[in-house]
């Protein structure tokens, strides 16, 4: 590989600063203890305290995966802190009177967290380890009748709206991750878009990890009701620590008749260093229902951070005429591993799903696609599409493509296709004989390869996850 | 001796019931073949029955096989007649031709006359004395037992099998067919047909190897070929598997590329109520080519899988797959296709097709083509697709007069056409368009 | 239109280079003047292609010795994106497809690019349309090609005519074309040459690498130079071409010993 090209894949990571903030965090490991000591903390109805202790109880009977394309040491669950709050001084009145030192870290991490302050017309709510910071635009998303708030509040004010969905796409004991993260989940967000409603904003949420022992366990449910429409967006960093943090998040989408919910997310956790030192463990389970008739999700991802990325977000297609979408753009640098793509279960009649997952592999780096297309006997005219294509900087990191079809109904059309394509010093050379220099050169290979994907992004998201693989790819030219 | 002793023994007692018994070990051959063959029967019994649970055999449930106790055949080649077997005779390889009875090698019906010198087509036993070395040296070499239980069980019952030795530059002139027959004994039975093909360097042969039944019975045939392709060297290599509907079909197939050498496979499935067929092939050399071509047809309650694996390993290698599946009925076909492309496979171009039909909504298909690749300067595609007949083409056929009935039996005709047709030898695909009609008609 | 007087573009003195530690190129000399066009001949495996892409700067060539001036200047010294945008521009012979770029992106990127450094005025979207449709008809291109990703499933022929379109759009002092004739039919190759014959003006220059004669036929070369294992063994006039159509080359090199040896 050219000098050139090697320059341009090694840049730093450039959130990984610790924010200095005092924490209330409980003693290391897990325990139905523990359980009852977060529940409590969150001062939670009894119906949830058992819903965590019958997924705990499961996940002890089970064991991790093995199937996917990675590899790590042995996590020990004992030793992480499941419990992590930033010390509030004293109970907030308003924004003003958030932390300086927290407001400082989402300034610098570009998540302007005063309303005043926001360039784009979008909600975010901002995350920090275990529990949420604080929620923009509540009172006029409320106006509409729009909840976007923690989840700990929707445990509060909405208890009847988490119990009728929370585990309804993805049950307590659907997978060893899963069961964790139900037995442990701290925050996250909720979102209830009401009947015939489209949402006037973005609604975003912020995750950041800031302490090296904790893990993030949290958990997102999105509601649309019949006919609303609701585009969400999350984001992800955190701090550079030589040691590996996990991340166990499950997200929950249903969407009932006519109703869209687009789901795009930025994800970039620290990756580890060059070496392959520290890191994130970002072991996610995220799945839509496409429960009503004419319902649609759409998945856009971008991931760059992550040590090890395991994750499918997927769309169960349940009601008639339903449709599924997965677009995802996968980078992988340095020892980086990811093992990603998206499972479309057709189960009602004309359903539709399309992927297009673009993988970009450079360093010592394994990046796979894992995909399920499923197309139940009852899924008549049941439509797939799905394009996979890879590219390789560099010879010592790998591509893999494992898609999974599986059809049970004759009048399925499932079609699937894949290549592989690099960049290299002829290609290189062919820009820089039209005057077009490194960076730039990269940058525009790169950009012409994920563009199918960054169409599908929020405009202020496509900026920033184009600025993004920038970051990741772009140098000092040597 | 030692590997055998540590190897842990989580014996199934199924597939122990299969295996030969310890006396039967100690055979009149060389000392190093009854060694081979107890290293085989201990791997049988440190590997457990693959069952779903397995990521390789998620798709293709073997547990009927199970219900039946099958017994090692018996030698009864000399009640089958040349009459019998003579819907099967192909006049291209009238003079090269070996016929196995339910595994068991059948002089009689054997020809290999007046064959070319550096050509050797015989059954392994005789061929023992005279070709001992080379045997030695390649005999289950490639194909990897100590994983692969059925592998394993076959290997610990090599008695007899298919030896054909190419010797260095020399062109075999007639295709060698490879007969394997299956009587469909009233007893249900298990054969374990064994093929070693060894292509010199720059030599070259066609190969038809050929699973085939007399009567519709129960029986298991548990098979393994080994291929080794020297430097520049081309093998065209047809493997039918039409065995009784109510049959077991196990088969593993393990190819070796050297430098510059060429093979090509056509692998056709129409029978056996459960058929798997796994292939390897591994490009040891720099600039192999490989093209491989596939067919399913399948109907009723059959399953049919087809595992590939392409390696990779050295540089300017090409491959080529297409794969064709075609299910009706009931009938549930599988596709795994792996390609690999190596650190040091650089330049390589790899692609592969999986295509398939599925004509009734109780049967299934399912496909998974893999891509793995570490080498960043190649060029590689797959693609797969599962559909019914295409409307616009039905429509068309419609519009030039033909009925609902023959537009569809001659479009699947033209599907599975596709693959019969690249088959090297005339008379074959004659009579297996024949069979390809009388399936498709059959089924409508 | 040439004349000893009109100003050197290209000198290139006693030019060695080699590639994976192999010597492809043994000293090559050559001069190209403003308003002239060199054709560089010979067979297969004698160091023509490796001679453009060593003038294009291709990383994978080592320059081993000698020297290149393009108008006065060192051109060795200069990265690739350097030379191109002072106007030195190559003509691939296997151009490279970029998948998910639009030929028009691409095309604009270039000539903005290419004009920051001349200190040009750089064209928005709406004015390089009106730019680039006049340019289109140079290569008798059909715009449809614009909204295509770069040489992505294009033919072989509509390659050569997007480096032809590529030169027009950057309007280089010294175009080499490498065997661009390779691959192309009759009609393409006409469209190929008249399109470079329409972009010839007094200012710049054209060096052509080409195994045949037949591109000759379209597009008259001032000067043929012959090159055989590195060197370039004999220079003449465009009847040069002629002799060697129909002789082959191995008298070449009996001639070129004989002179050798005196």
């Amino acid at each position: 590989m050219s000098t050139t090209l090697e320059a341009l894949i090694n840049r730093p990571y450039e959130y990984g600063f610790v924010t200095d903030i005092e924490s209330d965090a409980i003693p290391k490991g897990l325990s139905e203890d523990v359980i009852r000591l977060i529940s409590k903390k969150k001062n939670e109805p009894d119906w949830l305290l058992e819903f965590r202790l019958n997924a705990y109880r499961h996940w002890l009977t089970m064991t991790e995966p093995v199937w996917a394309n990675v590899s790590h040491a042995k996590i020990d669950y004992q030793d992480i802190i499941y419990y992590s709050a930033p010390k509030p001084k004293k109970k907030l009145a308003s924004m003003d009177e958030v932390d300086p030192e927290l407001l400082r870290t989402f300034e610098k991490l570009g998540v302007p967290m005063h309303e005043r302050k926001m360039l784009a017309n979008v909600a975010v709510d901002v995350i920090f380890d275990s529990v949420s910071v604080t929620t923009t635009y509540k009172e006029k998303l409320a106006e509409v009748g729009i909840i976007f708030c923690s989840f700990s509040e929707a445990v509060q004010h909405h208890p009847e709206l988490v119990k009728q969905y929370l585990g309804s796409v993805v049950p307590s004991a659907d997978n060893f991750f899963a069961a964790l993260n139900s037995a442990v989940f701290t925050d996250g967000s909720f979102c209830y878009i009401p009947k015939n409603t489209r949402c006037p904003m973005d609604l975003s949420t912020y995750f950041r990890i800031n302490n090296a022992e904790s893990g993030q366990f949290e958990r997102t449910l999105i509601i649309a009701e019949e006919g609303s429409h609701v585009s969400y967006l999350e984001g992800c960093t955190a701090p550079r620590f030589d040691t590996n943090q996990l991340h166990a998040a499950v997200v929950e989408l249903v969407v009932l008749d006519n109703a869209e919910i687009k789901y795009s997310t930025v994800q970039n956790w620290y990756a580890g260093d060059e070496n392959g030192v520290g890191g994130i463990y970002n072991f996610v389970t995220k799945r839509g229902l496409c429960k009503g008739v004419n319902s649609k999700i759409s998945w856009t991802q971008v991931e760059t951070g992550s040590a090890i990325t395991w994750k499918y977000p997927s769309c169960v297609l349940l009601g008639d005429n339903s449709i599924g979408e997965f677009y995802s753009v996968a980078l992988t640098n340095h020892h980086q591993q990811a093992d990603t793509g998206t499972k479309m279960i057709h189960i009602g009649k004309n359903t539709r799903s399309r992927i297009v997952s673009k993988g970009i592999s450079a360093g010592q780096s394994n990046n796979s696609y894992r995909g399920l297309v499923k197309i139940s006997a009852k899924a008549d005219g049941a439509r797939n599409y799905s394009q996979c294509d890879s590219m390789l900087i560099g010879s010592a990191c790998g591509a893999h493509t494992f898609p999974y079809i599986e059809v049970m109904n004759s009048t399925a059309k499932v079609e699937h296709e894949a290549s592989t394509s690099r960049i290299g010093e002829d290609q290189m050379f062919y820009f820089a004989s039209r005057g077009i220099g490194g960076e730039e050169a990269v940058s525009m290979i790169i950009n012409g390869f994920c563009k199918e994907v960054f169409n599908h992004l929020p405009m202020e998201f496509a900026v920033e996850a184009t600025k993004l693989l920038g970051l990741k790819l772009e140098g000092s030219v040597g | 001796m030692s590997a055998v002793m540590k190897a842990p023994d989580v014996r199934d007692a199924y597939l122990a019931s299969l295996a030969p018994d310890v006396h039967s070990l100690a055979g009149p051959g060389p000392e190093w073949l009854n060694a081979l063959r107890a290293e085989a029967a201990a791997c049988v019994n440190s590997q457990p029955y693959p069952t779903t649970q397995d990521e390789e055999w998620r798709f293709t449930d073997f547990g009927l096989l199970r219900k039946t106790a099958f017994a090692s055949a018996a030698d009864i080649s000399l009640e089958v007649s040349l009459a019998d077997i003579e819907p099967f005779v192909l006049p291209e390889s009238e003079k090269s031709r070996l016929v196995f009875v339910n595994g068991i090698y059948a002089p009689h019906l054997s020809a290999c006359a007046g064959l070319p010198q550096g050509v050797v087509i015989s059954n392994l036993a005789a061929g023992l004395p005279l070709h001992d070395a080379v045997i030695r040296t390649h005999l289950a070499q490639q194909v990897d037992f100590h994983n692969e239980a059925f592998a394993a069980l076959n290997t610990s019952h090599i008695r007899d099998g298919a030896l054909v030795l190419i010797t260095k530059d020399t062109a075999c002139p007639a295709p060698i067919h490879l007969l394997f027959i299956a009587t469909g004994a009233d007893m249900p039975q298990a054969n374990y047909p064994r093929c070693l093909i060894i292509a010199d360097a720059g030599s070259t042969c066609a190969l038809i190897e050929d699973y085939v039944c007399l009567n519709q019975g129960v029986y298991f045939t548990s098979a393994v070929s080994e291929i080794t392709l020297g430097e520049n060297a081309a093998v065209e290599h047809t493997r039918l598997q039409r065995e009784s509907l109510s049959a077991f079909h196990m088969a593993y197939g393990a190819v070796a590329l050297a430098r510059g050498s060429n093979y090509t496979a056509h692998n056709i499935a129409f029978g056996a109520r459960i058929s798997r067929h796994d292939l390897r092939i591994k490009q040891n050399g720099e600039a192999a080519q490989c093209t491989l071509n596939g067919l399913a047809l399948i109907s009723g309650r059959q399953i049919a899988d087809t595992h590939t694996v392409m390696d990779h390993t050295k540089p300017n290698g090409q491959s080529t797959q297409l794969h064709k599946c075609i299910a009706d009925g009931g009938a549930h076909a599988v596709f795994n296709g792996k390609i690999f492309v190596r650190k040091d496979a650089q330049h390589t171009n790899a692609a592969q097709q999986s295509r398939n039909l599925l004509l009734s909504n109780k049967a299934r298909i399912d496909t998974k083509p893999q891509l793995e690749i570490f080498a960043d300067d190649v060029k590689c595609a797959h693609g797969a697709t599962v559909s019914q007949l295409e409307t616009e083409e039905m429509f068309y056929l419609n519009s030039r007069g033909l009925d609902a009935l023959t537009a569809r039996n001659l479009l699947i005709y033209g599907f599975a056409e596709e693959i019969v047709d690249r088959i090297p030898v005339t008379s074959l695909i004659k009579q297996l368009s024949k069979t390809l009609s009388e399936q498709i008609l059959e089924h409508t | 239109m040439i004349s000893s007087n009109s100003k050197v573009i290209l000198e290139v003195r006693n030019l060695s280079a080699s590639v994976a530690g192999i010597e492809i190129l043994k000293g090559i000399n050559l001069t190209v003047r403003s308003g002239e066009v060199h054709a560089i001949m010979g067979p297969n495996g004698s160091g023509k292609s490796t001679f453009s892409k060593v003038l294009a700067g291709h990383p994978g060539y080592t320059v081993t010795g000698g020297e290149v001036l393009f108008e006065g200047q060192n051109l060795l010294e200069l990265p690739p994106e350097e030379r191109a945008r002072n106007g030195v521009f190559l003509a691939f012979q296997y151009p490279i497809e970029i998948p998910g770029v639009s030929n028009s992106a691409f095309l604009r990127l270039t000539y903005n690019t290419q004009q920051a450094h001349r200190g040009g005025e750089e064209l928005d979207p709406l004015e390089f349309n009106d730019f680039i449709q006049e340019k289109c008809k140079i290569v008798e291109m059909d715009p449809s090609f614009l909204d295509r990703s770069v040489n992505e499933g294009f033919s072989g022929g509509e390659k050569k005519r997007n480096e032809i379109l590529q030169m027009a759009v950057l309007d280089p002092r010294l175009a080499i074309l490498d065997e661009t004739d390779s691959g192309l039919d009759i009609d393409a190759l006409r469209i190929v040459a008249s399109g470079v014959n329409k972009l010839m003006t007094p200012d710049n220059a054209v060096i052509m690498v080409t195994h045949y004669q037949r591109l000759l036929n379209y597009i008259t070369p001032d000067f043929v130079h012959v090159m055989r294992r590195g060197r370039i063994i004999k220079t003449g006039g465009k009847e040069l071409a002629l002799e060697l159509e129909t002789r082959g080359y191995d008298w070449l090199d009996d001639e070129h010993q004989k002179a050798a040896s005196v």
